[in-house]
């Protein structure tokens, strides 16, 4: 119970369509946070029905109840704990006798709860027949047959909710202990383990953990026991060898006696699609994957652009109350915070919530079809080299677009770990900002030879994402955590266009607070280091960076060159304009980050005079890989939900960045 | 008795055991697949992680962690 309200947690395997219920229970109102001390995600949120709230914690998909990874133990803490009040459990109904295997982890846990057998619509149309009273007498809990993503027809479901509140009715392990009391050993180990040693989970449930080698139970349990009931344990525990496999096999037993004559079915035979045969092909495959995500990339745009137009608003509205301010003899410097900081702000804000609304709907669809599960096959080994899912192909290619869509898409890598890892390597890509001035820098310094720095480029990119991976590897993703792929592919469903809008619309409130609390402080700082009443010499940057330019320069930057990269982690396609501004003494360094200084005429010229070739080929291997933009460092920090780390990957680009422009700077003057 | 990963894709085959740590044990049995269950390879190829179709779903393996699963080969 959290504050006398009624809490509910939702258990399922993955592809048991948790989400979907999530999503369509409680709408705009969920909150995303971590579990304390875990770097694992937390789902909550509420629902008002008949005038009283309800919780929803959403646990972490998992595929069974053992204490294998902190999905796992977050998952069984939180049960025991009994902060819910009835847990309801969720299978697939269009593959009941596997996904079952949840309810039958579950069995033994006293917590109340009821089934719910899902994606009813797509076991009707395998012809699959399920009598939901027969299931329901076997297990004695509330048991209701539903397609979660027909949010109109939620009827069976609330009247379920409700007598499982009101019966606090527990589920009924006699038919899986019928099975449990074949194996050799089983009825002692059950006899010596006391009741409620551990809170809300039997002597049964126990037993079975004991005799998978569950450390965390048995361990509980042999501290507890005393003289001979603890020689007894240890003795009849020591006998089993792969006790998985004999409780596994009794599971699946008791799953096929309970579906025996409450489920008809035909036999399913798979097919692989036209389109599967193609993502799936041996030489193909990859190459249909990475068309896909780029064409993700594209369609993301459609509902992004009218949004990120919303963005603007804000720099046009800053324009008319700067006039007023000024008129009104207000302080520049508060003029400077609010229409430079904080409308600005709130403009790069929304531009990004746009983008990211545009890319979480779209790779949300990727995920619901099933067109993702493909992806991290055909990618497995790629990414596994480097301690990673086949999933991360996708925040990389991304990233060569736009590092914020990179860091949001990585939303579907379901392990922390892997999630952060992905981001720090995906920073390295080159995004489109990069893109859109270094060729043309290159070009102007170098004619014809710009070819060769863009292949240098990338030739950097993948030994940066190489030696990324070596750095953070080994503490995001520990050894022992680096085990092979074991992960369904289901089958392709039709996207629910609804409920995957609710759920984006819900997330992009959420994620508006979060990136709006990076965004501002990051450009306040920014704006007083480099605020200026008169000349640009006024500012702290200009005075920090001339006081340091003996050592600037050994990185091939000089103060200009400098302050030029420390603008490029605010907003790499600023960079250029600020190196206007400063040789042409004109307009404000703030100003040419956000785009908002006068155009310069000759500005080509002015750079070309005023930067030698090796300076600027440092320059522009400085920029490409610094810190992303500003934005892109808010929304690592929302994926992450990881000041620490967002703190630690910031600061080691910012590093690497100069490291990387010092090395380029000596080659450069070696051969030009 | 054959290891898993040693079959092609089309042919049927009975799970008979399953070696590994408890880890391992865990997670294969959690998705299914126990001494007893039959089992179809969809895809085997090189370099890929192994498609295979049990219990109405089909999966993906590591192909290496296959050797660990042995099974008797059943006739069409």
């Amino acid at each position: 119970m959290t504050d006398g309200k009624k809490t509910i947690a939702l258990l399922g395997q993955p592809n048991s369509g948790k989400s979907t219920l999530f999503n369509a229970l409680t709408g705009l109102k969920q909150h995303v946070g971590n579990w304390p001390g875990k770097t694992v995600e937390k789902k909550q949120g509420s629902f008002m029905r008949n005038g009283e709230e309800f919780i929803v914690t959403d646990l972490p998909g998992t595929y069974s109840l053992s204490a294998n990874s902190d999905e796992e133990i977050v998952t069984r803490d939180y049960i025991s704990s009994g902060a819910a009040d009835v847990v309801c459990i969720m299978a697939d109904s269009s593959q009941l006798e596997r996904s079952l295997f949840m309810l039958s982890d579950y069995a033994g846990i006293n917590v109340p709860c009821f089934l719910v057998l899902n994606l009813a619509d797509v076991a009707k149309d395998q012809g699959k027949t399920i009598d939901v009273s027969g299931i329901r007498n076997k297990l004695k809990i509330p048991v209701v047959l539903m397609d979660a993503t027909a949010t109109k027809k939620y009827d069976d479901f609330f009247v379920c909710l409700e007598e499982a509140f009101n019966s606090k009715a527990k589920l009924d392990t006699s038919l899986l202990e019928n099975r449990l009391e074949s194996i050799d050993g089983y009825k002692e180990l059950k006899a010596v383990i006391p009741d409620n040693l551990i809170p809300g989970c039997s002597p049964v449930w126990m037993a079975v953990k004991s005799i998978e080698g569950d450390k965390v139970v048995r361990a509980k349990i042999e501290n507890s026991l005393k003289g001979e009931s603890k020689t007894a344990y240890v003795d009849i525990i020591s006998k089993f060898d792969r006790g998985a496999l004999l409780t596994g096999e009794c599971k699946f037993s008791f799953i096929d006696d309970l579906l025996k004559d409450s489920v008809t079915k035909t036999e399913t035979n798979i097919k692989q699609t036209k389109l599967d045969r193609a993502i799936t092909h041996k030489f193909w495959g990859k190459t249909v994957v990475v068309l896909l995500v780029i064409g993700g990339l594209l369609l993301s745009f459609i509902p992004a652009v009218p949004l990120m137009m919303l963005g603007s608003v804000f720099t046009a509205i800053a324009v008319p109350v700067r006039s007023a301010l000024e008129s009104a003899n207000a302080s520049p410097i508060i003029t400077g915070i609010i229409c430079d900081v904080i409308f600005q702000s709130l403009a790069n804000t929304v531009k990004m919530l746009g983008f990211a609304f545009g890319i979480t709907l779209v790779f949300g669809m990727f995920e619901e079809s099933g067109i993702m599960a493909r992806i991290s096959y055909v990618f497995d080994n790629t990414m596994s080299k480097m301690g990673l899912q086949g999933k991360s192909v996708m925040p990389f290619l991304v990233s060569f677009g736009c590092t914020i869509g990179g860091a949001t898409s990585s939303r579907v890598i379901d392990n922390w770990g892997q999630k952060v890892l992905t981001i720090a390597l995906a920073w390295a890509v080159p995004c489109g900002a990069a893109w859109a001035i270094i060729p043309m820098l290159a070009t102007n310094f170098f004619g014809w030879r710009a070819v060769l720095v863009i292949v240098a480029i990338l030739l950097v990119m993948l030994v940066h994402i190489w030696i990324t991976a070596k750095v953070f590897g080994g503490r995001l993703v520990k050894k022992e955590d680096r085990y092979g792929i074991i992960m369904e592919l289901p089958p392709y469903h039709k996207p629910k266009w609804g409920a995957l809008f609710r759920y984006v619309l819900g997330r992009t409130k959420d994620m508006f607070f979060r990136v709006i609390k990076v965004i501002i402080p990051v450009c306040l700082v920014f704006w007083i280091l480099s605020y200026s009443a008169g000349s640009i010499e006024d500012s702290i940057l200009y005075k920090v960076g001339t006081a340091i330019e003996p050592v600037t320069k050994l990185f091939g930057l000089n103060w200009q060159l400098f302050m030029a990269f420390v603008a490029s982690s605010i907003g790499k396609e600023g960079a250029v304009g600020v190196l206007t501004a400063l040789y042409s003494q004109s307009g404000t360094i703030y100003g040419a980050v956000n785009g908002t200084n006068a155009a310069v005429a000759n500005s080509t010229q002015l750079l070309l005079s005023n930067i030698s070739g090796p300076e600027a080929l440092a320059f522009m291997f400085a920029i490409t890989f610094n810190v992303p933009c500003v934005v892109a460092l808010a929304a690592t920090y929302q994926e992450t939900h990881s000041a620490k780390w967002t703190g630690i990957i910031t600061a080691y680009y910012t590093v690497g960045a100069l490291i990387i422009s010092c090395i380029v700077y000596h080659i450069g003057l070696l051969i030009m | 008795m054959r290891s898993l990963n040693e079959l092609p894709a089309g042919a049927k085959a009975i799970v008979a055991s399953i070696d590994g740590d408890t880890r391992y044990l865990s997670r294969i049995t959690s998705i299914g697949i126990t001494p007893g269950c039959s089992i179809k390879v969809i895809k085997n190829d090189s370099k890929r992680p192994m498609l295979v179709f049990l219990r109405d779903t089909m999966i993906a393996l590591n192909n290496n962690e296959c050797k660990n699963i042995k099974v008797e080969v059943r006739g069409n």
